[in-house]
């Protein structure tokens, strides 16, 4: 093997690495596009009153009873006023951190949080009157088997859905203190 | 379902993805075959075949690797959300999702077209069916040309018809076509290595790949990336089989000369479609360049039967591809 012959191995090598930069950076490009031209696409944000702000949400649904084994504030806050308002604030257990609690609320039925708490069966559906609102209360187990409940109700033209690792009497506590 | 829906569903998602991949991975083997240098028309078909099968499992295949592929929380980590672009409305008039959707149809049409519609009314032989044909006899120019180019001489047919043209048959009666016209036109070195060529053709057909490809490229019709690329691999099959021609008779310089002579043969123009003919002069313009192409490595004694050496590259290729697609939602 010649000095040649490895130089220009190299600098195939180089050639094809910088293919990869090249492509790698234009698709961060046309991935930061569409905010630039519409600000408002879900993004994560340091706090609520960041997300409140800078999308100008007037209202972010806060619950007044919080059980002492989340830690405050929330793990995560993702949020965005565009094509829709919606904000889905992820909550963390004190002990291991795990994300045992979500709350999301968006002006839209079909909108999806994908949340981290992924439901395995869902056992019972209820209906629930919540303060004079209908809602719809499903407890069920999640992948780890452990007990999983979820509510959703209407407050005005923002669907609010709550899941989280706990059985149901813990999450409509959490849902009651939520009424305005 | 409005369309923010459609996108969202699962077909949806899946078609969007599989564009999406094909067309980084269309780029980036493009690139690669540059940057690694690679000169093979195998290797370099193989590299252009990764945009036609990859984009196919590849949605399928990563959200089994990791099924919250598609949250928002992977979205907003990844290279490319294309979520963000659908619900986009460009200077507040031109939404991006129609446009998308423009794109794929506009794809879908080409494979319509320029390649569903005319395999369906293809007819075999290359001249009308009015032409008369015969088998090429013993001790005619034809059968004296192909003897002895690999092991059993092929079946010849001969089309009464002035036009240079061959082209072979690969089903279940593999044979070689050969016009009066082309037989008349080509010196007995130039006929040898014209059939030589479609001798490569028929020792090939045994490979499934082509045919497996073309299944792929079919189920990723509105994909103009793999278009591209596979109209790139089957221009490469014709480069191997040159090559092979050279190999067996040893004279380049008769194949580009036979090249030469049926690039201005009525018979290779594009056969008429419905399309319209600016799109036919687009097709006579892109073959013309493919032969001229063919011609230039031929006469500069490119051409080289070697498929080995490379594999590293096109694993690393492909390697790369699949990580970068894996960011690409």
């Amino acid at each position: 093997m010649t000095v040649r012959h490895v130089t220009r191995q190299a600098l195939h090598i180089l050639s094809f690495a910088v293919t990869l930069a090249v492509v790698v950076g234009l698709l961060k490009v046309l991935n930061w596009v569409p905010g630039a031209l519409e600000p408002g696409l879900m993004a994560r944000y340091p706090s609520i009153e960041a997300a409140a702000s800078g999308l100008g949400i007037r209202q972010i649904y806060v619950p007044a009873y919080f059980p002492e084994s989340l830690r405050w504030p929330p793990a995560g806050i993702l949020a965005q006023s565009k094509p829709y308002q919606a904000v889905v604030m992820e909550f963390a257990r004190a002990g291991d951190g795990q994300i045992v609690l979500v709350i999301s609320q968006a002006a839209s039925p079909n909108f999806e949080p994908d949340v981290a708490i992924r439901f395995d069966t869902i056992s019972e559906t209820i209906p629930l009157d919540l303060g004079g609102r209908k809602a719809r209360l499903e407890a069920g187990a999640c992948g780890d088997r452990s007990a999983c409940s979820r509510i959703q109700w209407d407050e005005g033209k923002v669907r609010i859905v709550l899941t989280m690792k706990a059985p149901a009497v813990e999450l409509v506590r959490i849902a009651q203190s939520m009424q305005h | 379902m409005d369309l923010t829906n459609l996108l969202n569903a699962y077909p949806g998602i899946h078609v969007v993805q599989a564009f999406l991949h094909s067309l980084s991975a269309a780029i980036i083997a493009d690139r690669a075959i540059v940057a690694w240098n690679i000169r093979s028309p195998v290797i370099r078909q193989k590299f252009h075949l990764i945009a036609v099968f990859g984009p196919v499992f590849s949605y399928p295949l990563y959200q089994w690797i990791n099924p919250d592929r598609g949250s928002m929380h992977f979205r907003l980590g990844t290279l490319f959300d294309s979520s963000r672009w659908f619900n986009l409305e460009l200077w507040n008039v031109l939404p991006a999702g129609p446009l998308l959707v423009l794109v794929l149809g506009v794809a879908t049409a080409i494979f319509l077209f320029q390649e569903l519609i005319p395999i369906l009314r293809h007819r075999p032989g290359p001249a009308d069916p009015a032409s008369r044909t015969v088998r090429a006899s013993q001790g005619s120019p034809a059968a004296s040309a192909a003897e002895g180019l690999d092991g059993e001489a092929p079946v010849l047919f001969i089309v009464e018809d002035d036009d240079p043209a061959i082209h072979s048959v690969t089903s279940r009666s593999p044979a070689i076509y050969l016009t009066t016209g082309l037989v008349r036109s080509l010196q007995p070195v130039e006929l040898r290595a014209a059939i030589a060529h479609e001798v490569a053709h028929m020792r090939r057909s045994g490979r499934p790949l082509l045919t497996v490809a073309y299944v792929m490229r079919v189920l990723l019709f509105f994909s103009v990336a793999t278009l591209v690329a596979f109209r790139k691999a089957a221009a490469e099959e014709e480069k191997i089989c040159d090559d092979w021609a050279v190999k067996v008779t040893g004279r380049p310089d008769a194949l580009a000369a036979v090249l030469e002579k049926l690039r201005h043969s009525d018979a290779y123009e594009i056969e008429d479609h419905e399309a319209g003919e600016g799109l036919r002069s687009i097709e006579r313009i892109s073959y013309d360049l493919m032969v001229r192409e063919r011609i230039r490595r031929l006469a500069d004694g490119r051409s080289t039967t070697a498929d080995t050496g490379d594999w590293l590259k096109f694993a690393v290729t492909v390697a790369s591809i699949a990580i970068l697609n894996y960011y690409i939602v």
